[in-house]
């Protein structure tokens, strides 16, 4: 017999009330996984767009919310005009409903811009011109419509013929529906204007270097912020909110978790007085009962946690495949999240069982003998 | 008290003036007591019931502390320690009238939980608690748990777990009080091997004044105090 398989026959005692804290703290564990997950998702899979396309400074006025607010294109001509600019182009990038799927990215592309580079065509063809009313649909985004090559979208009042379908290599692009800027601006109402202005520098410019074009951008848009393509969704106040909203979410579930442990382990130690007192009788120091106690609350945790993380990851494969997330973003499921969350459960085991095991550690052998 | 019973032994436990007190002074269980006792000595303590007999046990055992007096082992004030654990741990073993096993544990796992305190390994463990199970006749119910066991069975087990760490001293409260006559001689027989052979001191409560009658000393308790001190000689006459 060891230690642990002390701290084991206390918590299996009582199996249905450990399910029950066990599937508390799952839940909850799930929760952080689930929305955490989606918000670094969310990160990544733009940082991927951003990789994938080229593109080493963004230009955007990142103020508004999870889209950038429009600003005049004439910026463009400003911005290429600068010293260790290589190349550039301009989007207009909106966030709409699309018939049945609630939220889609329409990306408005320069004709001719580098963002059209890496679009694989798999079905039909590009559009021809920067005056086609035509779209061309990454291949998730034709799965969630339902569409192929030669159906119509309705983008708000315009019916748009599908001339192509293709792979960006990247989710976010892959969920997007595809056309040119200008027809995009006609359609939304938007002429003349954009809300990225995507930058690429001479291959092998250091950071530095571009780091002070990011800083002479500023100079010359006061009202947006030229950022590096790693920093530009981190630096979003709209995914900074989504963030904070995930966590704050997370936070509470952390909680009701940490109180459904401590009240396990608080009735443990109520229902086992007698049981500590004879372990205090036979000689066990006060901190080896507070340690037992630790040991069966963390415990406890690890289990929920690891239990937790596969309801979590379950719920983001479901969500992953939802019309509403579908394109959107890549959930994030990586081995630092998952490990972040077990931590968690873990410190709301340790932390749920301080309490209760001070308590029993206080304990008077006689009198807890004599209960 | 009388000198000669005491024999050569040196000095267990001195106690002055050992008082205690419940519910803020209105209960007296202890109300002045002084004795000592000396090593190798079987003493009985005996009285009738609420006379403060297993409350100065406890005390003994420093599973609780007195409100006023001293009590010493070996010449080290334990009525003033802070954390006892070492001395319950190392120096005594305590039997209890209800056995105190602990229900979701088996007869070896009971033997084993004192040695957590000692740095045994677990091999160590297990074979010392074998061992101890085998000298008191248990070597066959090692895997069972204490609700498979008869009381007298139970108690065993308990006197084996308050040998796990080789104490000195025995402390028994009422050991046979829950046990049918059969099973209280072998539990006797049992107390009384481990003093006469391994030389350990015994303290034992007890009502049963026929056990009383087999300790080298008897203290008598009423009211909190003790009344008389005897020794087998004193008995007869």
């Amino acid at each position: 017999m060891t230690f642990f398989t002390v701290v084991v026959r206390g918590l299996i005692r009582r199996p249905v009330r450990t399910g029950l804290t066990l599937l508390g703290i799952s839940i909850g564990i799930g929760a952080v996984v689930t929305l955490v997950g989606m918000s670094w998702g969310y990160e990544k899979s733009i940082g991927k767009q951003l990789d994938v396309i080229g593109i080493d400074v963004v230009v955007s006025n990142m103020s508004g919310g999870l889209m950038p607010k429009v600003f005049d294109e004439t910026l463009q001509d400003k911005v290429a005009a600068l010293p260790k600019v290589a190349d550039t182009t301009t989007v207009l990038m909106l966030m709409l409903s699309i018939e049945d799927a609630p939220m889609m990215m329409v990306s408005g592309r320069e004709w001719g811009g580098f963002t059209w580079e890496k679009l694989e065509v798999l079905e039909g063809r590009l559009p021809k011109d920067d005056k086609e009313f035509a779209v061309v649909l990454g291949k998730l985004a034709a799965e969630v419509l339902k569409k192929k090559v030669g159906d119509t979208v309705q983008i708000e009042a315009d019916e748009l013929p599908v001339v192509g379908i293709v792979d960006g290599h990247a989710v976010v692009e892959n969920g997007a529906v595809i056309l040119s800027l200008s027809v995009l601006q006609e359609i939304s109402s938007n002429q003349g204007k954009v809300n990225f202005v995507d930058v690429r520098v001479p291959e092998g410019t250091p950071e530095k270097e571009v780091m002070e074009l990011c800083e002479t951008v500023n100079g010359l848009f006061p009202e947006g912020r030229a950022k590096l393509a790693s920093e530009v969704v981190g630096t979003s106040q709209g995914y900074r909110l989504a963030r904070a909203m995930s966590w704050s979410t997370s936070l509470l579930a952390i909680i009701v978790g940490v109180l459904g442990v401590m009240n396990t382990m608080l009735m443990t130690v109520f229902e086992r007085t007698h049981e500590i007192g004879i372990l205090l009788a036979v000689g066990w120091k006060r901190r080896r009962i507070l340690y037992m106690v630790l040991c069966e609350s963390a415990l406890l945790g690890f289990l929920g946690g690891v239990t937790g993380v596969g309801l979590g990851a379950l719920g983001l494969k479901i969500l992953e495949v939802t019309p509403a997330i579908r394109g959107l973003l890549e959930p994030d499921l990586s081995p630092k999240l998952l490990l972040t969350s077990v931590a968690i459960a873990v410190v709301v085991g340790v932390v749920s069982g301080l309490y209760p095991g001070w308590r029993s550690s206080r304990l008077s052998p006689s009198r807890a003998l004599n209960l | 008290m009388n000198e000669a019973s005491k024999g050569a032994g040196s000095v267990v436990y001195e106690a002055h003036g050992l008082k205690k007190n419940y519910d803020g002074g209105q209960v007296a269980a202890l109300r002045g007591v002084d004795f000592d006792i000396r090593e190798g000595e079987f003493v009985a303590i005996v009285g009738p019931s609420g006379c403060g007999k297993s409350t100065l046990l406890q005390m003994l055992g420093s599973l609780d502390k007195p409100s006023e007096g001293s009590l010493s082992y070996r010449g080290r004030l334990i009525s003033a320690l802070e954390d006892p654990s070492d001395y319950r741990s190392t120096e005594i073993g305590f039997v209890f009238q209800s056995f105190h096993l602990l229900p979701t544990f088996t007869v070896s796992e009971n033997v084993q939980i004192p040695m957590f305190e000692t740095g045994l390994s677990r091999g160590e463990r297990e074979v010392r608690a074998h061992e101890l199970l085998v000298s008191v006749g248990l070597s066959h119910r090692l895997k069972h748990f204490p609700s498979e066991l008869s009381g007298g069975e139970r108690q065993r087990v308990a006197i084996a777990r308050s040998l796990a760490n080789r104490p000195s001293v025995l402390l028994a409260d009422e050991p046979t009080g829950n046990l049918d006559s059969e099973n209280a001689a072998h539990v006797v027989e049992l107390l009384l091997k481990l003093h006469q052979e391994l030389g350990m001191t015994l303290v034992l409560v007890t009502h049963d004044l026929g056990i009383a009658a087999l300790a080298t000393r008897t203290i008598r308790m009423k009211d909190g105090r003790v009344v008389n001190e005897s020794t087998p000689l004193t008995h007869a006459s």
